[in-house]
């Protein structure tokens, strides 16, 4: 009875975190655009303040549509992703007041890629029974960027990595991301027999990781990471190999995997550093950047200053000046964010992402009776977490500086659109189902 | 002069709502976490579950699917069904599972393939024990009456 009443006094408190989060969060914006306003008088307040009313609206219909199709969804996922993608608002109108309508545009194209994919009925079993085919397809892109890839910023030189249709430049590594962990996360389930083999009859005999069970994974996956390898995109790789590590980990509980996942990351570091003219160069400006700090090693040295200039509270939106560091509102994000919001600030976005994987990982706990879902969930979250450690660990020169685009708040809308088609999927999956049919 | 005290002000109101978030967040998954905690001590008087099983060369190994069982259990085609199974050679109303006088009993509803226990078919209700295999259609279910790791204790 006592649990009757609680579950009853539970639903309306439910309701009100997540409304209460994304209150929170549009207070929050609504006084930083209001400092930028502030300092900009010559703005056109009209275009200054659309980007602020698309979010809020994004947020409305987002929660409305959510409560409706995915009732019981995990409270904190959404508020979450909504206030650290204002928050990349914010930081780009601030940055680069010229890509911000386009970023917009992108956003309320993820929110809605979002709500498919956390309503479109099937997709989980596409997802599951079609990863081969999708994989190729993904992979065929990826292979596409190598044939026809362009770089928006036009440079010569720089990464090719994305593929142009008119004004639109898409990154399909990033879509391959999730489509290689919903690969990873179907494959493993449909292996959970082999590799905990502690059935009836096979009692001890374990096939663990024989070639036959890890085979075909392998090379699905080593063929995504010799692209990437050959496009130069290694944040990325790295990103997909401790995605490969953690997923096969769970799935086949051997912790061996992961020292020696470890031992190889650090083999194949020692070998791309003697390889690649890349990373020999991101190596040794991470050990020591201040011998070339006007030249190569000069946008993490800016980093870093920006970051002892932000100090605990920063200096307030649109006072401090990130923009010394070249390319601020992409891989710098971070950066700018520290100057200008300080230690507080980082403190917030750390937070909110942990508890984004955080959340994540208590869904596959939620699913752990369905290995499928349960390790789909553990490794969209485990991609947004690592993304996050490897950028924000970059700028702070405590790992070497990888390309990858901090989730929600670095402009990009392939990233954008990616990281919330991963929220779209978690709720759905945090979401308990009435009936779900067991498949022979 | 005016608008650098409001922009001080500006900048102190968003270094506070950045607490205030964290304050939110930080409320919101403690009460979170405390409403699963509920969620699981009612669970822990759980009658038992299901854990599917299927066939590997000639060994029966779990799927790592579990159904977690209830006092009166119905199994079959139909998504009415306790634990609806989507399997050609299952019937709408294939078994049911029940709780009767301190004994798990297991009754076939008539259904057109048949239910077997431990493979020998099952032609009136029969009284089930721990770790015995229930087949239906092509699926198999081993039958299990308490957590794995308060078994191991008994």
């Amino acid at each position: 009875m006592l649990t009757m009443a609680a579950q009853k006094a539970d639903s309306p408190r439910r309701w009100a975190s997540e409304s209460l989060l994304l209150g929170v969060s549009a207070a929050f914006l609504v006084v930083n655009f209001l400092a930028l306003d502030l300092l900009r008088p010559g703005l056109n307040r009209l275009s200054h303040w659309l980007p602020l009313v698309l979010w809020g609206t994004c947020a409305v219909v987002g929660k409305r549509l959510l409560d409706r199709k995915l009732p019981g969804h995990d409270p904190v996922i959404f508020p979450l992703a909504m206030f650290l993608s204002g928050w990349g608002l914010v930081l780009i109108e601030r940055l680069a007041p010229n890509f911000a309508d386009r970023q917009i545009l992108w956003l309320v194209l993820s929110v809605g890629a979002m709500l498919l994919a956390a309503a479109l009925p099937h997709l989980l079993r596409w997802l599951r029974n079609y990863r081969y085919s999708l994989l190729v397809a993904g992979l065929g892109l990826l292979a596409g960027t190598i044939v026809l890839g362009t770089n928006p910023s036009g440079q010569a030189g720089a990464p090719e990595l994305w593929l142009g249709f008119g004004p639109i430049f898409v990154q399909p590594s990033e879509i391959l991301k999730i489509i290689l962990a919903a690969f990873l996360a179907s494959y493993l389930a449909e292996q959970y027999p082999a590799m905990r083999a502690a059935g009836l009859a096979s009692e001890g005999r374990r096939l663990g990781l024989s070639p036959r069970v890890v085979g075909p994974v392998l090379l699905m996956w080593g063929l995504s990471v010799v692209i990437l390898v050959w496009q130069r995109d290694l944040g990325t790789a790295a990103l997909f190999f401790v995605v490969f590590l953690v997923l096969l980990y769970i799935a086949s509980g051997h912790s061996l995997i992961l020292v020696s996942g470890g031992l190889l990351l650090l083999i194949a570091g020692i070998i791309a550093y003697r390889e690649f003219s890349v990373v020999r160069l991101r190596v040794d400006i991470w050990l020591n950047p201040w011998p070339e700090a006007d030249a190569r090693a000069f946008q993490i040295v800016q980093s870093l200053l920006a970051f002892a200039a932000g100090g605990i509270f920063g200096q307030g939106v649109g006072q401090g000046s990130p923009v010394y560091i070249p390319v601020v509102h992409s891989d710098f994000v971070f950066a700018a964010l520290a100057e200008e919001w300080g230690l507080l600030g980082i403190v917030a976005a750390l937070v909110c992402i942990l508890a984004l994987f955080t959340r994540g990982l208590r869904i596959g706990i939620q699913q752990q009776g369905r290995p499928f879902q349960a390790l789909l969930a553990v490794g969209l979250s485990t991609l947004l977490a690592a993304q996050s450690l490897l950028i924000t660990g970059g700028v702070l020169k405590v790992l070497p500086l990888t390309g990858v685009t901090l989730p929600f708040m670095s402009y990009g809308g392939s990233s954008l659109l990616a990281s919330f088609i991963i929220v779209g999927l978690l709720l759905r999956l945090s979401t308990p189902e009435a009936n779900h049919a067991v498949h022979p | 002069m005016t608008t650098e005290i409001i922009l001080l002000l500006l900048r102190c109101l968003s270094g506070l709502l950045l607490v205030g978030l964290l304050v939110v967040l930080f409320l919101a998954m403690w009460h979170d976490f405390n409403s699963v905690a509920k969620v699981v001590e009612t669970r822990r008087r759980t009658y038992g579950r299901l854990v599917a099983m299927r066939e590997v060369d000639g060994h029966e190994v779990m799927t790592g699917e579990t159904y977690p069982l209830l006092a009166l259990t119905s199994l079959g085609r139909a998504p009415t069904n306790t634990i609806p199974i989507s399997d050609h050679f299952a019937s709408g109303e294939h078994a049911l599972l029940a709780m009767r006088d301190g004994q798990w009993w297991l009754e076939d509803r008539n259904s057109r393939n048949g239910t077997t226990l431990n493979d020998v078919p099952v032609t009136e209700p029969v009284v089930i024990m721990q770790g015995d295999v229930i087949g239906i259609g092509q699926m198999k279910f081993r039958f299990e009456l308490e957590a794995p790791g308060n078994a191991a204790v008994r």
